[in-house]
């Protein structure tokens, strides 16, 4: 019921912001909104199974997110291959990911963990940077800003990768895993699933997302600091909220998640469109986020059989 | 009984430890982090890192966790500054008074709703953001007249008016947790919330309580330190939330709900002021706080995990030879 709640919700936003804003479904207008829902819709699609499995949520995505972009274009602007970076990051990021996977398995709270891990690495990457911005110089990703058969390349790795996520999550043994020890810890450890094995592995998947989404911003601008993406942390959370995914685990999904950002993104383009201020904006997508939350609650509740 | 007051301090002794070893690190590097002048700055702290950190610490005994401190505290700060015409206790009460609403409402819906409130204070933290740009036109709000904020930058030897405010905010909210039915109340729903609620402690009472007083404390934080500055940004604070939720697990609040006390609270925010002040006397960056906060903060939560798990290890074995059962150790593995 909550899915068709979703879908309803994103229906009512577009024909809203369609009969109010003239512009709206213009092509590049939707090329833009899909273009802004992109890097927040992979990340909060990566953090999803570190949620399903009830190891609720990160508090230092913004600052992973960052750390490969910014190793993504110090790589490329010391001449290394492109190709070459994405591994180095993917390796590098994955790596982290694996470490703060092991600390939250072996009991310590994921939201603290993540927080202090996100301190540590923000310090770090300031201080390898001294706070300057990094640039790719003359050598510029060559498909920074491609698009292919008109869709932005960002558009086109967001929907690969839901669907490779998705289908992960409710395809595979693993995926189920991840939501079955979510949704019930002692079942799922009784039943030989091993919550460490399953945290890891969200890790994992969460790392691969972080590092795409900083590549490919990366690749996009061609320069960062430590200031870039500052707000990822907070709108992959509300994408993910706002999508339904429960923060105790064990209910929701990717697709949901993938939704919830492209949500976000309309009424955040609707609401710039018609000139409302950083205040009008922040303010409407925290009441978003808020109201939803309660509303699923609330639904939730009911659908409930007791 | 005696075993609980042991139990008590011997959970002062590892923060306390900490304190004293960053102190004499810091004190040791630092040639300008001595005598009077280091109190004084540990003790200026308080005001802003201490009072979020002690709001935050009473939503963790609750079994909670409020994330919206920062933007209450900036979205205060805001309020403040636009009400300086009120005169200083003025303007600070009517800062407090938003702060506390907010905070009860908060703790209301999650209350009755049973809600997580990871959940409904990601939405708040957004949305008290944006409320506080709208409050301040979209840029920083300055005191209209600039004398009013003047009595709090006297200095008394090491105290200043929002430090001995602050101090006195934690003696008073130290007493009312401890030694009220109310604040007891917050103990039994982070200790258990089922049997505290079986033994009759009312279902809202407890989270209104402390989401109100985690509202009302960060946005003292927020007025105090935007008053004496003489004006407000909404953006600020964004980075309060790291160094509260630090201060509060570094003195030894546990994460687990229902433990804890002021004094934690307290040595907490000393250790990370020290740092904060033996850094900026060294020149360093604000980043560079942020990475020893952050490795301060997972090297005592890692400590303290494994400390109650082998002191669990150890009961488990005294137990086991009190029943006169073969010691687990006996057999070799």
């Amino acid at each position: 019921m909550s899915t068709a709640l979703v879908v309803g919700a994103v229906v009512v936003a577009v024909a809203v912001a369609v009969a109010i804003t003239p512009n709206f479904l213009s092509v590049d207008n939707v090329r833009a909104i899909l273009r802004n829902a992109a890097i927040v819709g992979i990340v909060a699609v990566a953090m999803t199974p570190i949620t399903l499995s009830g190891n609720f949520i990160s508090l230092g995505t913004q600052q992973s997110a960052m750390a490969a972009m910014v190793l993504f274009i110090a790589l490329v602007g010391t001449g290394w291959a492109p190709a070459a970076a994405i591994a180095v990051v993917l390796v590098a990021l994955v790596a982290v990911g694996v470490i703060q996977g092991l600390v939250v398995a072996a009991g310590l709270n994921p939201v603290i963990t993540t927080l202090a891990a996100g301190a540590i690495i923000f310090g770090v990457v300031a201080d390898a940077t001294d706070g300057q911005i990094v640039r790719v110089g003359e050598h510029a990703v060559s498909w920074g800003n491609s698009t292919i058969a008109g869709v932005p390349l960002e558009v086109l790795v967001f929907l690969l990768f839901t669907i490779a996520v998705g289908t992960f999550m409710t395809k595979s043994v693993s995926g189920r895993e991840m939501i079955l020890a979510g949704a019930n810890r002692e079942t799922a450890e009784v039943s030989g699933i091993s919550f460490r094995r399953v945290t890891i592995g969200a890790f994992v998947i969460f790392s691969i997302g972080l590092a795409i989404a900083g590549v490919l911003t990366g690749a996009g601008f061609g320069e960062a600091t430590i200031q870039s993406l500052s707000t990822l942390t907070i709108d992959s959370l509300a994408a993910i909220l706002v999508g339904g995914t429960a923060i105790t685990g064990g209910y929701g999904s990717p697709w949901r998640s993938a939704g919830g950002a492209v949500l976000i993104a309309v009424i955040s383009n609707v609401m710039v469109l018609n000139d409302f201020s950083t205040g009008g904006r922040l303010a409407v997508q925290g009441a978003v986020v808020v109201v939803v939350v309660i509303l699923l609650e609330l639904l939730r509740r009911r659908g409930e059989v007791r | 009984m005696q075993s609980l007051v042991i139990d008590r301090v011997r959970s002062y002794a590892l923060p306390l430890l900490v304190l004293i070893v960053t102190w004499a690190i810091i004190a040791s590097s630092t040639p300008t982090f001595r005598g009077e002048a280091s109190v004084f700055s540990v003790l200026e702290g308080f005001p802003l890192l201490g009072l979020i950190a002690l709001g935050l610490a009473i939503t963790i005994i609750a079994g909670e966790l409020d994330l919206s401190v920062g933007s209450m505290a900036a979205l205060a700060g805001v309020v403040a500054v636009k009400a300086g015409e009120l005169g200083l206790l003025g303007a600070i009460g009517v800062a407090v008074a938003v702060g506390a609403t907010i905070g009860a409402a908060q703790g209301w819906i999650i209350a009755r709703l049973a809600i997580n409130s990871l959940v409904l204070t990601i939405g708040t933290l957004i949305l008290l953001r944006g409320v506080a740009h709208l409050a301040s036109d979209n840029a920083p709000s300055q005191l209209a007249d600039f004398t009013v904020s003047d009595p709090l930058i006297e200095r008394y030897s090491i105290f200043s008016p929002s430090s001995i405010t602050a101090l006195v905010v934690f003696a008073v909210l130290g007493l009312f947790l401890a030694y009220t039915r109310y604040g007891r109340e917050i103990y039994a729903i982070g200790g258990a919330r089922e049997e505290a609620r079986a033994a009759g402690v009312p279902r809202s009472r407890p989270m209104v309580l402390a989401f109100a007083l985690s509202g009302a404390c960060a946005a003292l934080a927020g007025a105090l330190a935007s008053l004496k500055g003489g004006s407000a940004a909404p953006q600020n604070y964004a980075d309060m939330l790291l160094a509260g939720a630090a201060a509060a697990l570094i003195g030894g609040i546990s994460l687990y709900g229902g433990k804890g006390t002021v004094i934690h609270v307290a040595l907490g925010v000393a250790v990370l002021s020290a740092v904060a002040a033996g850094l900026a006397a060294r020149g360093s960056d604000a980043s560079v706080t942020q990475l020893v906060t952050g490795a301060l903060l997972i090297t005592v939560v890692a400590t303290e995990f494994i400390a109650a798990r082998l002191s669990r290890r150890a009961r488990l074995r005294r137990e086991a030879a009190r029943h006169e059962l073969p010691p687990t150790t006996t057999a070799p593995t």
